[in-house]
């Protein structure tokens, strides 16, 4: 049974995140009563370089990043850690690529969602609707296994049960994100983003206090675990597997709408170039922080066969943390995960709720010559944020196993779902929406089914077959279909087709 | 400048960063697979692993830096709607 001390920080922490979400929609509501949804799905475009950066980072980095990412890396040894860099691209890879024309052709047409810049591009409904079924299915089960881990991890470190963590912080980001909208998200994600810093680095130096220091556990790796001192770690961590990284963390990750997004939100250029820099010194950060806790802790969890832990490598954070620190510092640095667990959940609740009420829902209106008015629009889209919320909520108290089966999927699927029709769609002014339908709809059953029987070419992870042949279908559908009326051509090409 | 002028400049930013995301690559394999077979130790940490994910990450800090600065260029983000007539 846990006691009340390991409990304090972190509600003392949600209660804050409670508040300022509150004091933004407070700030907001006079944006809010002209133009709900521009003010609440996409913050009024009004972030700044560094909250944009943090959200960044914060939605980027979950759970995994805490639990699951250091767990394989007290396995491995320091290739897990040497992997794990190449997230340091990310930031200024998405916001260089897509931040400024994405943001330009967002504030010509007042775009709100990336399905709204699709929908602009594509002129196709079909393509629109399943951008939104993908979003929505992949970032629901995305977000009940981003509860369920961190709820395991809560019970584990605390004491209290389950239940009583998913209800604490599944209960609160969920109010939190519908009160807040996207600037509550953000600016709370800036503080998730500081948290998680902060929590790992006091874990970092208890356990390096625990250990008998730094030199201590390397003399240990070079006498008893020498695999864990060598990039290839004797065979645990082969090159198929540095590759398959690469892309399905580095490169692929370019398009996720999720990041996208952030990229039509910023205030001006000069927010987007500090957020560059910002984002990548801060990810980088994050991820030597956390992921190098979990090489080291191996000079506390000494015993090499993992069924000493559990038989699970989620197992082997929470362990360090009980065993290195005392409960009201286990208690603070707890907060860390359940931060990076929340500004993960906020920011996929509210884009799937976005495409429900924006791309789908309104957009069924609108074609049926119908209306919302802004009162009405605010009360849907409050409503159904809290609803899918509570869904997720209740899901994660006991998930069934067909959950497991989409988030396995979900990463790669968006990555194969967006990425070609992305990229094309804004830099390729022949591409058309046959194409793009082909190659959102057979990448991502490609990437699926080859998942799904666990059939992969030279021993690469399935996104590489989801990408490929979602570029395969983008070209043979393009050929099919017929170029892009001039209107759009002159909206999303004007130095092509422009001349003024 | 003009709307097809800013296009055209976030095209060029765009593939710079491509470029330059190659660089992180390329510069990663070289400190840390390329030094993988040397025996050095500073500070009790094999020298590749300094190299792959320490210096790995400040230089891609380094060219996150450079690409704000001297790469991507500052436009008017407003100016744009107003040209096209404005739809606030």
């Amino acid at each position: 049974m846990g006691n009340f001390m390991n409990l304090a920080p972190a509600i003392l922490f949600l209660a804050a995140l409670l508040y300022i979400s509150y004091w933004v929609q407070q700030q907001s509501s006079e944006a809010r009563s002209s133009n709900f949804v521009k003010d609440y799905f996409i913050g009024g475009r009004s972030l700044g370089g560094f909250v944009l950066a943090m959200t960044t980072v914060a939605t980027y980095s979950s759970v995994s990043t805490f639990v699951g990412g250091p767990g394989v890396a007290w396995q491995i040894g320091y290739g897990w850690l040497y992997m794990a860099i190449v997230q340091a691209v990310v930031i200024f890879l998405v916001m260089g690529v897509f931040g400024k024309k994405i943001s330009l052709i967002a504030r010509d047409i007042d775009a709100v969602t990336v399905i709204d810049i699709i929908r602009a591009r594509y002129k196709s409904d079909l393509l629109a609707n399943m951008a939104a079924v993908f979003i929505v299915a992949f970032f629901c089960a995305t977000m009940v296994a981003q509860f369920v881990g961190a709820a395991k991890l809560f019970e584990a470190v605390t004491g209290y049960s389950y239940i009583t963590g998913l209800t604490m912080f599944g209960i609160i980001v969920v109010i939190y994100t519908t009160i807040g909208g996207f600037k509550g998200v953000a600016i709370t994600d800036a503080i998730c983003a500081v948290a998680m810093i902060i929590g790992m680095s006091i874990l970092f130096y208890c356990m390096l206090d625990k250990a008998g220091g730094y030199s201590a556990i390397m003399a240990h790796f070079r006498a008893s675990d020498p695999a864990m001192l060598e990039p290839l770690s004797r065979g645990k961590m082969p090159v198929s597997l540095y590759i398959s990284q690469w892309l399905l963390v580095g490169v692929c990750t370019l398009a996720l709408p999720q990041s996208v997004v952030r990229s039509i939100s910023y205030k001006d250029t000069k927010a987007l170039r500090q957020a560059i820099i910002i984002g990548t010194i801060v990810i980088g950060a994050m991820t030597i922080i956390a992921t190098w806790v979990g090489v080291l802790c191996k000079g506390v969890l000494t015993n090499p066969d993992l069924a000493a832990y559990g038989g699970s490598v989620d197992n082997i954070m929470p362990r360090t943390i009980v065993s290195v620190m005392s409960p009201f510092w286990a208690g603070v640095v707890i907060i860390g995960p359940i931060a990076a667990t929340i500004s993960t959940v906020s920011s996929l609740l509210l884009t799937s709720s976005s495409s429900i009420i924006k791309d789908v829902y309104m957009r069924h209106l609108e074609k049926s010559g119908r209306n919302l008015s802004n009162d009405g629009v605010k009360r849907l889209s409050m409503i159904f944020t809290i609803l899918l919320g509570f869904g997720i909520y209740l899901i994660s108290i006991a998930p069934p196993s067909v959950i497991w089966k989409i988030n396995m999927f979900a990463f790669g699927g968006l990555e194969t779902a967006f990425f070609w029709v992305m990229i094309f769609g804004l830099f390729w002014h022949k591409a058309n929406s046959t194409g793009a339908v082909c190659a959102m709809f057979g990448g991502v059953v490609a990437y699926c089914v080859t998942m799904a029987l666990g059939f992969r070419v030279f021993s690469l992870h399935q996104i590489t077959i989801g990408i490929s042949t979602s570029l395969l279908f983008f070209l043979i559908g393009n050929a099919m279909g017929k170029m892009p009326d001039i209107e759009t051509l002159k909206l999303f090409f004007p130095d092509k087709y422009e001349n003024d | 400048m003009k709307r097809s002028e800013k296009f055209r400049q976030a095209n060029r930013e765009a593939k710079i960063t491509c470029f330059a995301t190659l660089a992180v690559i390329i510069f990663w394999i070289l400190a840390g697979f390329g030094l993988s077979g040397s025996d050095m130790v500073i500070l009790d940490t094999p020298v590749w692993v300094l190299g792959g994910c320490i210096a790995s990450w400040l230089f891609a800090v380094l060219v996150s830096w450079w690409l704000a600065n001297y790469v991507i260029q500052d436009v008017d983000m407003e100016e744009s709607t107003a040209a096209k007539g404005g739809n606030e």
